[in-house]
């Protein structure tokens, strides 16, 4: 995705892990996303770097689609479809 | 599919390389892998009821131990105990202690053991579960 269509997602949870090294996001994504359906979308808040590549390598083990990730002031949000 | 294994030999008893397992099994636990823990030697130390809250060992760089500890507290780190037993309810992974192990800090029986841990066994046990296992690893 772009980060124009990024920009447009709506995503159906969030989970911010900002307070959290990792793998404190993964782990929070990890419980998270078992409270939404398949083809609902989440968003991860982390200010932690090795997050926006652990997400997406994450995904693809787990069969989850990673979508892209949103660069913002000190942290970033990661969008994944289950 | 069958979710696949981690075997964790934990030799150590120092709260930086506990932490570092920590992690380790956080990961694990998000991708579900099944886990199996033997605590050795130092390890059993560590995990005996009246030192896993106070122990504060390190292993390595110690002489910039208060400065790690520090970053620890201060980046939020869940102590190791915390990440095992996050770990622990995201998948299925089991905790033994290494019966000689126990013995040598004077711990015979389960109850000896802060509550994570599962089970005394032996050596076999762990060999058995390292040659069934897709990751080995020794801490």
């Amino acid at each position: 995705m772009t980060q124009e269509e990024l920009l447009t997602i709506k995503a159906d949870t969030s989970v911010d892990a900002r307070g959290t090294s990792c793998p404190g996001p993964l782990l929070a994504a990890k419980k998270a996303i078992g409270t939404i359906e398949k083809g609902q979308i989440m968003e991860v808040l982390s200010a932690d770097e090795g997050t926006r590549n652990d997400i997406p390598k994450w995904c693809n083990k787990k069969g989850f689609e990673c979508l892209g990730t949103v660069e913002e002031s000190g942290f970033y949000k990661i969008y994944l479809k289950k | 599919m069958a979710n696949k294994k981690l075997t964790l030999a934990l030799y150590t008893g120092s709260v930086d390389k506990l932490t570092a397992a920590g992690v380790i099994l956080g990961g694990a636990a998000a991708e579900d892998m099944d886990v199996e823990i033997y605590v050795l030697l130092q390890a059993a130390f560590a995990f005996k009821k009246e030192n896993a809250l106070t122990n504060d060992r390190v292993a390595e760089i110690t002489d910039k131990k208060d400065e790690f500890l520090a970053s620890l507290d201060r980046l939020n780190t869940p102590h190791w105990t915390d990440a095992f037993k996050t770990a622990k309810e995201l998948t299925n992974m089991t905790i033994h202690v290494c019966g000689f192990a126990g013995k040598v800090w004077h711990g015979e029986k389960l109850d000896d053991f802060i509550d994570l841990v599962d089970d005394i066994c032996g050596i076999s046990q762990y060999l058995t579960s390292a040659e069934n296992s897709d990751i080995n690893l020794f801490i």
